[in-house]
Order: structure tokens, then C-alpha cells, then sequence
């Protein structure tokens, strides 16, 4: 299991190289209350790196997913936990908190 | 009812599609060698305890200090596994079919065993991956329940989280049930082809996690949309999608990295054999 080793080690290098790249992101803010999601929609530009930080106000946990941005991440009680996304298509992509089944589905416009 | 059904039926979901890997590298062992398959067995329930080890340790690491840990470096490492159990398994599937008929005959066991120890690996790695990555978001869930549970709730929210595991466990035997109508041969064929696909999505994922990343270009944008024949959103699409790697609105990226794939399976599978015997 050297190789893994060593492929671990690489990739750890090279996370600053990126975050510095992701710098000239524009942030955005999503807010989890157990259940309920704030803002329904969000507006983003299309084409750009984003930055989206995402808040769990919420008592319980939550779980930011969306299939279409093939993205999720888990956040305890309190977390706030920062995403990257570089360069969407314009168009609708849907997410939702993935511990809560029931609630609606909010969605991200890329413009 | 709804809050612990809801604990229920998310503890079940997670559950369900680490189960379903186990399943098939197990079906996969089970018609191989005697020898073999108890030794790779070692490997694979080695590579579940490895996975629960490590899905503990990172569902706390994500609780205490998810606020700082890095978006990206976290992806990178995820890559990089999903890389190397891919490459493992199709490794591990060639070597299979180049020795498994002999290895029952083979009865060198010094040169047999040695080459026999390498090639484990690839279940060993895939459980662990399967097992941590569904198992983390599952203690994330379950810490953070609990915490909100306060006075006296904790014991319902035990109670469904035991229930939901007894749920993925009984589906799980439901689908082994499945696994031995099917014929011997057949079914030989079949799970090889499904740890191939399931290689194939790791591949996937982890060119899509490249992409994300800004480390692979992508291609173009979506070239068509097929949600409406089958999307890969929702839970049984969902589901299809990370152990096929079905894309159902693919950039040429992924249908480039899909054809390299499959093009170089299909070439090492079927491609005349040398002449050793």
C-alpha cells in the first residue's frame, strides 16, 4: 500500500495550490434549520467559480445534496462548512437537505 | 412516528448501498476457489471493520472540526481512493479470470499463495470505501439526533436507528435470496460485470470530482438530458447511478472517460490470449 501512501501525501500537497485558486470566488450563503431551507432559490452567476457557505442553524443535523451538482456534505448541529463550485452551465439544479425526505426541494439558478 | 421514521428510513438508505457492495464482492468470492474465496472473505470483513474504524473517525472529525476542514482537500482525498479502489478491482478481476480456473488445480501452494496474498486488496479497499463514505454521513446524522434529542429522547432514536440497519440488513438477505435462483455460471458472469460497474462509477466520480476540482477540463456543457428515461437524482436513481455510473445529463468528459473505460475492459477481457500453457 506504498502507492496509496504516496497518492495521499500528492493530493494533500497540492490542496493549497487550489484553495488559493478559488480566492476570486464569488460566496454565497445557504442556511439549514432543521427542515427548513433558506433561501429557496438561489441566483448565481453561470460560468464562475462560487463559494457557498453553508450554515446548520438547526438543533438536528443536515445534509446539503444535489444529485445534479454531484455534491453533499454532511453538517452537524451548528457547522458552517464552505463548498466550491467552479463553472455551472446556466440552468436550474435542485438540492435539498437529505436528513430532512420531506421537505421541499430548493433550487440553485445558474444565470 | 415521522421524526424516527424519518431516522428509520435515512439510517436504511445509508445502509443499504454498502450492503449492496458487500453482497456482491461476496457473491463474487463465493464462486471462486475454496482456498481462495475463504482467504479473500479475511480480506473483505477486514475491509468492513476497516470502513466502520474509519467512518467513526471521520464522522468526529467532521462533528469537531467540520467547520475547517477544506472543501477541496477533502474531495482530493476522496478521489484519490476512489482512483486506486478502481484500479484495484479491475486488477483484481483480470487476475481472477487469468488464474481462477487453475488455482483449484494449482497445488504449488508456496508460488500460489504468494501471488494469492497481492491480489485481495481490491475487495479489502472497495468495502472500506463503501462502508466509510455512507458510514460517516451516518454518524453525523446519528450524533447530531441524539444531541437534538435532549431529555430522555435517546432511546426512540436508538430504537429506529437499530431498526433501520435490521431494515438494510433484511433487504440485504432478501436480494441474496434474489442471487441464488440465478444459475451458477451465470451468476459468476454477473458479478464480475457489476464490480466492473461498479469500478466504472468510482472512475466516473472521481473524474467528476476532477472537473469540480478544476484538475480535468470539462469538455462541454450537458450534450443531452435522458432524466426523463432514467434520472440519477432520487433514491433508486441515485442509488443506480453510483454503482453503474449511470449519468443521465453527461458533458463529453464523462462519456470520453466512460468509453476509455469500457474500451479498455472490453480489450484486456476479450483480447486473444497468449499462447501460454
Amino acid at each position: 500500500m506504498k502507492s496509496a501512501a504516496f497518492f495521499v501525501v500528492l493530493a494533500l500537497a497540492s490542496a493549497p495550490a487550489l484553495s488559493a485558486r478559488a480566492e476570486n470566488a464569488t460566496a454565497f450563503r445557504i442556511e439549514f434549520n432543521d427542515g427548513k431551507v433558506e433561501p429557496l432559490r438561489l441566483d448565481v452567476p453561470a460560468n464562475q467559480t462560487l463559494e457557498i457557505e453553508l450554515v446548520n442553524k438547526g438543533q438536528g443535523p443536515a445534509e446539503f445534496e444535489s444529485k445534479q451538482l454531484r455534491k453533499e456534505k454532511v453538517l452537524a448541529p451548528g457547522a458552517t462548512v464552505t463548498l466550491v463550485i467552479r463553472g455551472l452551465d446556466p440552468g436550474e439544479y435542485d438540492f435539498f437537505d437529505d436528513f430532512h425526505p420531506d421537505a421541499p426541494p430548493a433550487r440553485l439558478v445558474a444565470k | 412516528m415521522g421524526q424516527f421514521g424519518n431516522v428509520v428510513f435515512i439510517v436504511w438508505r445509508e445502509s443499504i448501498e454498502a450492503l449492496l457492495v458487500i453482497g456482491i464482492l461476496q457473491a463474487w468470492l463465493g464462486q471462486q476457489g475454496g482456498d481462495a474465496s475463504s482467504r479473500g472473505r479475511a480480506y473483505l470483513w477486514a475491509g468492513v471493520a476497516a470502513g466502520l474504524v474509519a467512518a467513526a473517525l471521520l464522522g468526529t472529525a467532521l462533528i469537531l472540526f467540520g467547520d475547517r476542514l477544506d472543501d477541496d482537500s477533502q474531495q482530493i482525498f476522496q478521489t484519490v481512493l476512489m482512483l486506486l479502489a478502481a484500479g484495484l478491482i479491475v486488477q483484481m478481476v483480470l487476475w481472477m479470470r487469468r488464474h481462477g480456473r487453475t488455482l483449484k488445480r494449482d497445488l504449488e501452494t508456496a508460488l500460489q499463495g504468494a501471488a494469492d496474498k497481492g491480489n485481495w486488496w481490491g475487495v479489502f479497499t472497495l468495502a472500506a470505501i463503501a462502508v466509510a463514505r455512507e458510514g460517516c454521513e451516518t454518524v453525523v446524522f446519528l450524533a447530531g439526533t441524539l444531541s437534538a434529542a435532549r431529555s430522555g429522547g435517546f432511546a426512540p432514536v436508538v430504537f429506529s436507528a437499530v431498526g433501520g440497519l435490521a431494515l438494510a440488513v433484511a433487504t440485504y438477505g432478501l436480494l441474496q435470496l434474489g442471487g441464488k435462483i440465478l444459475s451458477w455460471r451465470l451468476f459468476f458472469r454477473v458479478t464480475e460485470i457489476l464490480l466492473l460497474l461498479l469500478a466504472g462509477a468510482l472512475l466516473l466520480t472521481a473524474a467528476d470530482n476532477l472537473v469540480a476540482l478544476g484538475l480535468l477540463p470539462r469538455l462541454s456543457g450537458r450534450l443531452w438530458d435522458a432524466s426523463s428515461l432514467l434520472s440519477d437524482g432520487g433514491v433508486f436513481g441515485g442509488l443506480f447511478a453510483s454503482l453503474t455510473g449511470w449519468r443521465a445529463r453527461p458533458d463529453l468528459t464523462e462519456i470520453l472517460v466512460f468509453l476509455v473505460y469500457w474500451g479498455a475492459m472490453a480489450w484486456l477481457l476479450f483480447r486473444p490470449k497468449p499462447t501460454t500453457r
